[in-house]
């Protein structure tokens, strides 16, 4: 029965201390594997036997994966670092803020403590709070093998409801988020006001040059199978006047693009649609209000 | 017949001010809770005990075919696997009625309805065990709605209902037709989950001679020592109950209790050893009982001077697959649905109807919340056609010393109602408040304010007995033993019986320590539930320190040769009031009784004051007393999202006497989250009769985020004269009016009525579309 | 797997199998019951600890993972009857009732106070977001805290 709660299953444990150990490993072990980052997620499956990994990688004592540094015109992060130590990072706070706003009342501080961005980005849940405010910063991801290093833009990096395309020897080891100064929102609803799974929410970077949106980027979460880009809302607004009326325009476009999984529980979909617009328009309207000073 | 124990005592303190009751103090498990030190249930770890897991059906409804034990065996760590033939008492665990096998052996009536036990070494062969067990079931139609039940044949048992009630008084039909108001509507308040942090668990230990000890988490330490007395075939003083600190009860305890641990006792008794059950948070949430649902069709009318004529109510609860509370709660809504008004013409029907939905439990308030939220609506509905203000109308109506209820019982004092609504209004700025509301709008925000009032019964409902048992023991250094079986879970009861004990003895309350509650200590208490602990529990303890007092007071006028109207016992000296040289320590008193063979311990045993309501017309006394409650709530909703924000709360409470305010506080405040719990967002999602949001995740109750500005209680302390000190319970009102007062509040903020709860923001957003 | 770990300031050495959370090593192999299991998935907070001074969830944490590390319990804030000012303060505010919240609660606080230890009502809301509690409806532990605030500086 799924969520019946059980004794963790038996596995095989590993806790490499360097990149280079964790490739050796990689390379002898041939599948089962789960990497073991917060554990919130992980250990939350393994006890709901969703997930029954025959190993488990412990990734937190590699020491060259927990960073925050700013290098030429970029943020990198090392994807085990903690979420609590992302938002009292200046150097976040300073450069992409959006992040910081958007994880700031992600789950709950416990919670931040040891969940790491690098988990919450491979979970991949379609509501996670943390890929929104990424992807409408243009974040990509580092994905390392044994023998491979990719970039991945992170918009390409998510193809279903848990489910990106890194494999099963693939460690994502870092977030790469270009930075640029502009107006950031973002919005979430809950079913309570305590620490809730969003339902809906709306990260956004906007730029706005002569009451028109210069530049515009927005990002859904809980409305999809993944969360998503709202091109169409971007080129709709490119170059356009920044009216009550083209911000009642561009909601009503989210709420056409929110394509809801019909199974996913919590929230039925003709809300989750309707919620997509509402916050979009308020998330749009704060940019608009903030840049306008 | 009934002791005036309030005046007893204050005339024993001749009329001076208490020293201890109601005032705070230092809570007797404070140190333990604050240093870890608290045991509860599952902290008691036994070396080597067995593990029990049950294995449960996956059907709602399904006949036992076969049930083969061997493959479980095969797990090494297995010891036992128990089948319901293998019950070596009576395989019977009912509540009220004996429709309930511990583990079912023809049939499966829920699904969760156990049909084995596994016993195992360690945890994973307990579980495997569990897995292994091979049953073949053959489905049976089920039915979830209780409306299809009744109408339906479906065979859950031998009658379609395990119990109904009428409360019928006046004529109703001409009353309705003096009528120049009348509302009627449907309301369909749903479940919750008590959510407690702790689990369930039990853990049994054979004693010696044939005995048995259970340690578990209940709230009836004798109901449950009876109850496992009963499944193991031995006579109840072969029984002995611990029962530790409890991690919340709310009334889950109540009806599980005897359950988990008879499951418990079974194991431990067969192979012999000790074995410990504990709930996994999913066990708990998808197979303990919960709040019962109900389905009201709720008539009332009013003649346009604003007083209330009659109503006419027939509901129904949804009991699930088993009677389990549900008589209970069944006859406390009808006993209760005139509000704290009062009605002379009532027609209430109830009547329980057995569905293959899991069975239901008591859960503060106990049927009330769910009659009263159809009651508080109804006012509100005949104050808007009457063009009435809802404090005036219900002003107007309210029960008031004299007044008889809608069983006809007298309430001949200890009826603060009125004074309360006034009370909690004036607090509330309900008037400025109620038309200020209009003018304050923003565009995407709407504030109402809403009032709810509540009333509950104290003690057990009038259908069963209501006794409560205490023990005093004086020691010769003057510390006193007391021991009770009223379970401390959270309440902090046994605190003020302690308290209690203390004033009326006239002795520190650090003298006196209240003792592990363990059933071989003293006369059954009752209950924890039905805001009796303090009520009725503690009454008993004033009645064995009365007995004691007297005797002390008694002796000291013998020795220091006075009158014994002249003895006074103040912080352990006895001394006369005439000549205070005359004087006496405690502790000399008390070593004089043993001396001269004069019994330093008593018994307290107390009958609560009231009836049996009569079977056909519900007429009677079913409660000694009843406490009120009064609350109102200030809404704030996002027409745009549908979120219900409750910015404020302003409770009141009519309990008599307060004893500890500090604690009193902490339940109402308490009791105010469960209820916007229950008003906002605690839903128990069913597919097939089962709960299918099993986890803190989706099951959401109120964090400390949720929390609304909670103003200082109100309180009305219309002392009861029966009761030790005059305190009536205050554990369930303040929940009781929560939901009410927010239903109320919503409606006057965008104009939806919302006539089943919770109200989520989904609900709310949907609503105001159609709108 | 052999650890070697500081538990309230005392350094620990221990057998921990590797399928064993760091919750029920605790309960079960150093009898320490004063951390609780409400709901083993990490929602709950009463098997809260402090690992290196911050809150954690001991259910979401292998007892192999604390290998090299500093653990707090409620056992460390206190010897015997003598009560932290943290504890202190939640005797005096009632910040308890049935009690099975309470450890996480006063290590979560002690966490806060460490770090601020002048917080605002905001600041403790957020801190405590993650802690349940059924009994009390959450002012008296708020007040609890501030007065622990107080308590210290004093």
């Amino acid at each position: 029965m799924e969520e019946e709660i059980r004794p963790l299953p038996k596995f095989d444990y590993f806790s490499p201390h360097s990149l280079h150990d964790l490739s050796t490993l990689l390379k002898q072990l041939k599948g089962g594997i789960s990497f073991l980052a917060g554990g919130t997620d992980l250990l939350v499956n393994m006890k709901k036997r969703i997930t029954i990994p025959k190993v488990i990688i412990d990734i937190n004592r590699i020491q060259e994966l927990s960073f925050i540094e700013k290098r030429s015109n970029n943020i990198h992060v090392g994807s085990v670092t903690r979420l609590n130590n992302l938002i009292e990072s200046s150097i976040v706070q300073e450069n992409v803020p959006l992040l910081t706003e958007a994880i700031r009342f992600l789950a709950s501080h416990p919670i931040r403590n040891r969940a790491t961005i690098g988990g919450n980005l491979c979970t991949a849940s379609p509501a996670a709070d943390a890929a929104p405010p990424l992807l409408a910063l243009n974040a990509s991801v580092k994905l390392k093998s044994p023998d491979d290093e990719k970039i991945v833009p992170l918009s390409e990096f998510f193809v279903g409801p848990r489910q990106t395309v890194r494999k099963h020897n693939e460690v994502l080891t870092e977030i790469i988020i270009p930075c640029e100064k502009g107006s950031n929102a973002f919005m979430k609803l809950g079913r309570r006001r305590g620490f809730s799974l969003s339902v809906v929410s709306v990260a956004a970077f906007g730029i706005i040059k002569g009451d028109k949106f210069e530049d515009i980027r927005i990002a859904l979460g809980g409305v999809a199978p993944t969360p998503i880009r709202a091109y169409k809302i971007e080129e709709m607004l490119k170059g356009v006047e920044v009216s009550d009326r083209s911000i009642e325009k561009a909601a009503e476009i989210a709420k056409s693009i929110s394509k809801p999984s019909k199974r996913a529980k919590r929230a039925s979909v003709e809300y989750r649609e309707a919620m997509a617009r509402v916050l979009t328009k308020r998330v749009l309207m704060k940019i608009a209000f903030e840049e306008r000073g | 017949m009934y002791q005036d124990y309030l005046g007893e005592v204050k005339k024993l303190l001749h009329g001076k001010d208490y020293k201890v009751v109601g005032k705070n103090v230092i809570r007797v498990d404070a140190i333990e809770k604050v240093t870890g030190r608290a045991k509860y249930t599952t902290d008691f770890i036994i070396e080597n005990a067995l593990i029990v897991r049950a294995v449960r059906s996956p059907y709602p409804h399904a006949l036992i075919k076969k049930i083969n034990k061997k493959p479980a065996f095969k797990i090494p760590g297995v010891v036992a696997v128990i089948i319901g033939d293998d019950i070596p008492g009576e395989n019977q665990c009912g509540y009220y009625l004996d429709d309930q096998p511990l583990i079912a052996t023809d049939k499966v009536r829920y699904i969760g309805d156990i049909v084995a036990l596994v016993v195992a070494k360690d945890k994973e062969s307990a579980w495997a065990g569990a897995d292994a067990v091979e049953v073949k079931y053959e489905e049976l139609p089920a039915v979830f709605d209780p409306k299809e039940a009744l109408k339906g044949d479906f065979k859950i048992h031998n009658r379609k209902s395990p119990g109904d009630v009428k409360v019928i008084k006046g004529d109703v039909e001409q009353a309705f037709k003096e009528c120049d108001v009348i509302v009627e509507n449907i309301y369909k308040p749903g479940s919750q989950d008590h959510a407690y942090l702790e689990t369930e668990a039990a853990i049994a230990i054979p004693e010696a001679q044939d005995g048995i000890l259970v340690i578990s988490t209940n709230q009836g330490p004798f109901r449950t020592r009876n109850a496992v007395a009963r499944v193991l075939g031995k006579p109840q003083s072969q029984v002995r109950v611990i029962t530790p600190y409890i991690g919340g009860g709310f009334g889950g305890k109540d009806t599980y209790g005897p359950i988990i641990s008879s499951l418990a006792a079974v194991a431990a008794e067969i192979t012999r050893q000790p074995a410990v059950i504990v709930h996994t948070r999913y066990d708990s949430f998808v197979y303990h009982f919960k709040r019962c649902p109900f389905e009201i069709r709720f008539k009332s009318g009013a003649t346009k001077d604003g007083k209330l004529k009659a109503i006419e109510v027939d509901y129904l609860c949804d009991c699930g697959g088993y009677a389990a509370h549900v008589i209970g709660l069944l006859k406390r809504a009808a006993y209760h649905s005139t509000g704290v008004y009062e009605i002379p013409n009532c027609n209430v029907q109830g009547i329980a109807v057995y569905t293959n939905n899991l069975p239901v439990a008591a859960f503060n308030g106990f049927g009330n919340p769910q009659m009263l939220f159809a009651v508080e609506s109804q006012m509100d509905l005949l104050a808007e056609k009457l063009n009435l203000d809802p404090v005036e109308f219900r002003l107007k109506n309210a029960l008031v010393p004299g007044s008889r209820t809608g069983t006809n019982q007298l309430l001949d004092h200890s009826v603060g109602i009125k004074e309360l609504i006034s009370k909690v209004a004036k607090k509330a700025d309900w008037v400025k408040k109620r038309s200020k509301q209009k003018r304050w709008q923003s565009e995407t925000k709407k504030r109402g304010i809403g009032i709810g009032c509540s009333w509950h019964g104290c003690g057990t409902t009038g259908f069963k007995h209501d006794w409560a048992g205490a023990s005093v023991i004086l020691n010769p250094d003057g510390s006193v033993t007391y021991s009770t079986g009223i379970v401390e879970i959270g309440q902090g009861t046994i605190t003020s019986h302690a308290m209690m004990v203390a004033e009326t003895l006239g002795i520190p309350y650090e003298w006196v320590k209240v003792e592990l509650n363990d059933t071989s200590r003293m006369p059954d208490s009752g209950e924890t539930h039905a805001q009796r602990g303090a009520f009725i529990g503690g009454t008993a303890a004033v009645d064995a320190a009365l007995k004691l007092r007297k005797k002390l007071n008694k002796l000291a006028s013998e020795i220091l040769k006075c009158d014994e109207d002249e003895i006074t016992i103040e912080d352990g000296i006895a001394y006369s009031l005439n000549d205070a040289s005359k004087k006496i320590s405690f502790n000399d008193l008390v070593r004089e009784m043993y001396q001269r063979g004069i019994s330093p311990a008593e018994y307290g045993f107390i009958k609560a004051r009231r009836g049996y309501p009569d079977p056909d017309t519900g007429q009677g006394d079913p409660y000694a007393a009843y406490t009120f409650g009064c609350t109102i709530a200030e809404v704030e909703i996002d027409i745009e999202t549908g979120e219900v924000n409750v910015l404020r709360l302003y409770p009141g409470v009519a309990a008599g006497k307060i004893l500890q305010p500090d604690v009193v506080r902490g339940q109402i405040n308490g009791c105010a989250m469960l209820g916007l719990g229950y008003s906002l967002t605690e839903v128990v999602e069913r597919e097939n009769g089962k709960m299918v949001n099993p986890s803190f995740t989706d099951y959401l109750i109120p964090t400390i985020m949720d929390k609304p500005e909670i103003a200082e209680f109100i309180s009305v302390e219309d002392e009861y004269k029966y009761s030790g000190y005059g305190a009536k319970g205050v554990g369930e009102i303040a929940f009781i009016a929560t939901p009410l007062a927010v239903a109320n509040a919503v409606y006057d903020a965008i104009g939806v009525r919302f006539y089943d709860l919770p109200i989520s923001a989904e609900k709310v957003y949907f609503a105001l579309k159609r709108k | 797997m052999k650890i070697k770990f500081q538990l309230n300031g005392q350094p620990v050495e221990a057998e921990a199998p590797i399928d064993e959370t760091l919750l029920d090593f605790l309960r079960n192999r150093l009898r320490i019951t004063s951390v609780k299991k409400g709901c083993d998935l990490g929602e709950c907070g009463t098997c809260t600890v402090l690992l290196n001074g911050k809150p954690v969830r001991s259910c979401l944490l292998l007892a192999v993972q604390i290998d090299g590390e500093d653990v707090t319990t409620i056992e460390g804030l206190s010897k015997d009857d003598n009560l932290n000012p943290i504890q202190e303060a939640f005797v005096k505010e009632y910040g308890f009732q049935c009690g099975f919240c309470t450890p996480g609660m006063i290590l979560t606080t002690k966490a806060l106070l460490d770090k601020n230890p002048d917080p605002s009502i905001e600041d403790i809301k957020i801190a405590f977001e993650g802690n349940l509690c059924r009994c009390t409806g959450y002012d008296q532990i708020i007040e609890s805290v501030l007065r622990a605030a107080k308590l210290i500086k004093r």
